[in-house]
């Protein structure tokens, strides 16, 4: 099933007639009335008239997270506020979270991709969708339900958590399709199975992001929900969830190339990659007009598939994501940096920042550990202030980085030391 | 000053470690004359007394271990009931109040040996004289344990 025929398969060469002709307004757009733009093009020496073909985009500068950070909160936004209708955000490298405003055509133009996603997905406005993504600033929540608002479908916004209740829900309402992230797809799939309920569910879909997940967990709930899992591809900076999603032949994410100009590069050297090389996902907005971006580099590591889809959408595909070139890690939708952790730490009085972080996934759930060295400078011989100091980490991290984490103290030089860049993380999630 | 020095080390909650430390001291033929241990979920803290606190304290701490010096108090008490609640009362009605303690017995006729972390120590030190409370020097400690 397709949304919006005419544009999902539009000849290629139209499509990239009129992303062109989006990226030259685009362009002129944030060169006007971003100065971050305006100087980063000074910078790489360079015009929007520059740019006369889309092969031509590789001429642009990058923009990174840190340039948005060090924009907060709305050096990046290209109109005055009063005609913003949507502020968003997410977790940033320091504490500070990383903003995104949106107009009212932006939030249109959102519901619109988002619906477009779920028609991929199979979905239709028959469907009662029940949303177990986190509404507020995570863009998950809101974004998920404008579109199914969009689609005509009947949306229950249940957000996350609550996982009873939840079950309860799905059974009486019927719901038709669930919107989460995977791995609390997988908490509720494992309690209903307890709950003895998987025969008085009605779910037949359920549109799964803002994690990594591997197609090993794909099939485990497919086979327990009964139900085709799709995968759903976004990041609050570009948008929010809706930029590629699975159509039903899950082989890879359609990016929506009207609305978004994919690269890939080689996170190291910086040079575009051909289509169906590895690197990273670079991305550039064409049609945003609140917040901009022009070759957003996600950290997130894929390649472009560019052959045809027998889906019939003519707009390139990206692979399920296989990592990130960052030490980024996601946990529990909440996105985590060492970095932010190590700054926490610093913030203690005579802490060494000596630490490592456990990631695994226990119960289905993520869970992060944060494992500190105990010195001499924060040793006590009482028990209780020791275990004050844990206490104290935990409440810092949790208010700063909005995580739960168990904080463990262990001896010194018990961490793996390398050469060069430490080893700040050990994931030990099967996914 | 009649305060000891007790030498504390941290240990994570896993076999075999608290005989690495036994081990160590051992090794440097250094002799425990107590030893006690508190424990929370995850590490523990190995408290003890030495017969020359400075050197065991540098053995361990040579040894990679996180340790620590802390002035603890060595008090002497008959080994007979109703003994031990009486040194408590005289802490208790000059309101000082005890982190720890442990105990062990003595060489000494009669008499054992308990170890305590106080949060005022020389207000403690002064309370146990007024009262008579016998608090053991260094020196004593290595005769009478």
């Amino acid at each position: 099933m397709i949304y919006k025929d005419e544009i999902e398969t539009l000849p290629r060469e139209a499509l990239e007639a009129l992303q062109f002709k989006r990226l030259q307004q685009t362009l002129e757009r944030v060169y006007a009335l971003v100065p971050f733009y305006k100087e980063a093009f000074r910078k790489a020496n360079i015009t929007p008239s520059d740019i006369k073909s889309l092969k031509d985009l590789h001429k642009l500068p990058f923009t990174t997270k840190e340039d948005l950070r060090d924009s907060y909160p709305y050096g990046m936004f290209s109109m005055p506020i009063d005609q913003v209708v949507r502020i968003h955000a997410s977790s940033g490298t320091t504490g500070k979270p990383t903003v995104v405003g949106y107009s009212r055509i932006d939030i249109e133009e959102w519901s619109q991709l988002m619906a477009r996603s779920f028609v991929a997905c199979g979905i239709t406005s028959k469907d009662i969708i029940q949303n177990a993504y986190g509404y507020g600033l995570f863009t998950g929540g809101l974004g998920a339900h404008y579109g199914a608002e969009k689609l005509g479908a009947a949306v229950i916004p249940i957000s996350g958590g609550n996982t009873k209740k939840q079950i309860m829900i799905m059974v009486d309402f019927k719901s038709t399709v669930l919107t989460a992230t995977p791995s609390y797809a997988q908490l509720l799939a494992d309690t209903i199975e307890e709950m003895g309920l998987l025969d008085k569910i009605n779910l037949r879909v359920g549109v799964f992001g803002a994690e990594p997940w591997s197609e090993n967990m794909r099939q485990k709930l497919e086979e327990k929900l009964r139900i085709n899992a799709m995968d759903i591809y976004g990041l609050s900076e570009i948008m929010g969830p809706g930029v590629a999603i699975e159509c039903e032949a899950k082989e890879g994410l359609h990016i929506w190339e009207d609305a978004f100009i994919p690269e890939i590069i080689d996170p190291d050297t910086q040079e575009p990659l051909e289509d169906g090389q590895e690197g990273e996902l670079v991305i550039t907005t064409i049609k945003k007009q609140a917040m901009p971006l022009i070759r957003y580099r996600t950290k997130d590591i894929t390649k472009i598939i560019k052959e045809p889809c027998k889906c019939g959408r003519t707009h390139r595909r990206i692979q399920k994501i296989l990592g990130r070139s960052d030490d980024m890690i996601i946990i529990r939708g909440v996105n985590v940096f060492p970095s932010q952790i190590e700054s926490v730490l610093m913030e203690i009085e005579g802490l060494a920042p000596h630490y490592q972080l456990i990631v695994d996934r226990q119960n289905n759930l993520d869970t992060l550990e944060v494992q500190v060295e105990v010195d001499s400078k924060i040793f006590s011989d009482e028990i209780r202030k020791l275990q004050g100091l844990q206490n104290q980490i935990q409440k810092d991290i949790k208010d700063i980085l909005g995580i739960t984490t168990k904080v463990t103290l262990v001896e010194p030089r018990t961490l793996q030391r390398s050469e060069g860049k430490a080893k700040r993380v050990i994931d030990k999630r099967k996914i | 000053m009649k305060s000891i020095k007790q030498i504390s080390v941290f240990v994570e909650n896993k076999p075999g470690r608290l005989l690495d430390v036994i081990e160590v001291l051992g090794g440097s033929d250094i002799d425990i004359k107590a030893i006690s241990l508190a424990d929370s979920s995850d590490f523990g803290i190995v408290r003890l007394i030495c017969e020359n606190p400075e050197s065991a304290y540098k053995v361990i701490n040579s040894s990679g271990f996180t340790a620590s010096l802390t002035e603890v108090l060595a008090i002497a008490i008959s080994d007979k009931p109703g003994s031990l609640a009486k040194v408590l009362r005289v802490l208790k009605e000059s309101s000082i109040n005890i982190e720890y303690m442990y105990g062990f017995s003595a060489k000494m006729k009669d008499h054992a040996v308990i170890i305590m972390k106080v949060s005022n120590l020389e207000e403690t030190i002064k309370c146990c004289i007024s009262n008579n409370v016998q608090i053991l020097s260094e020196n004593d400690i290595k005769s009478v344990v």
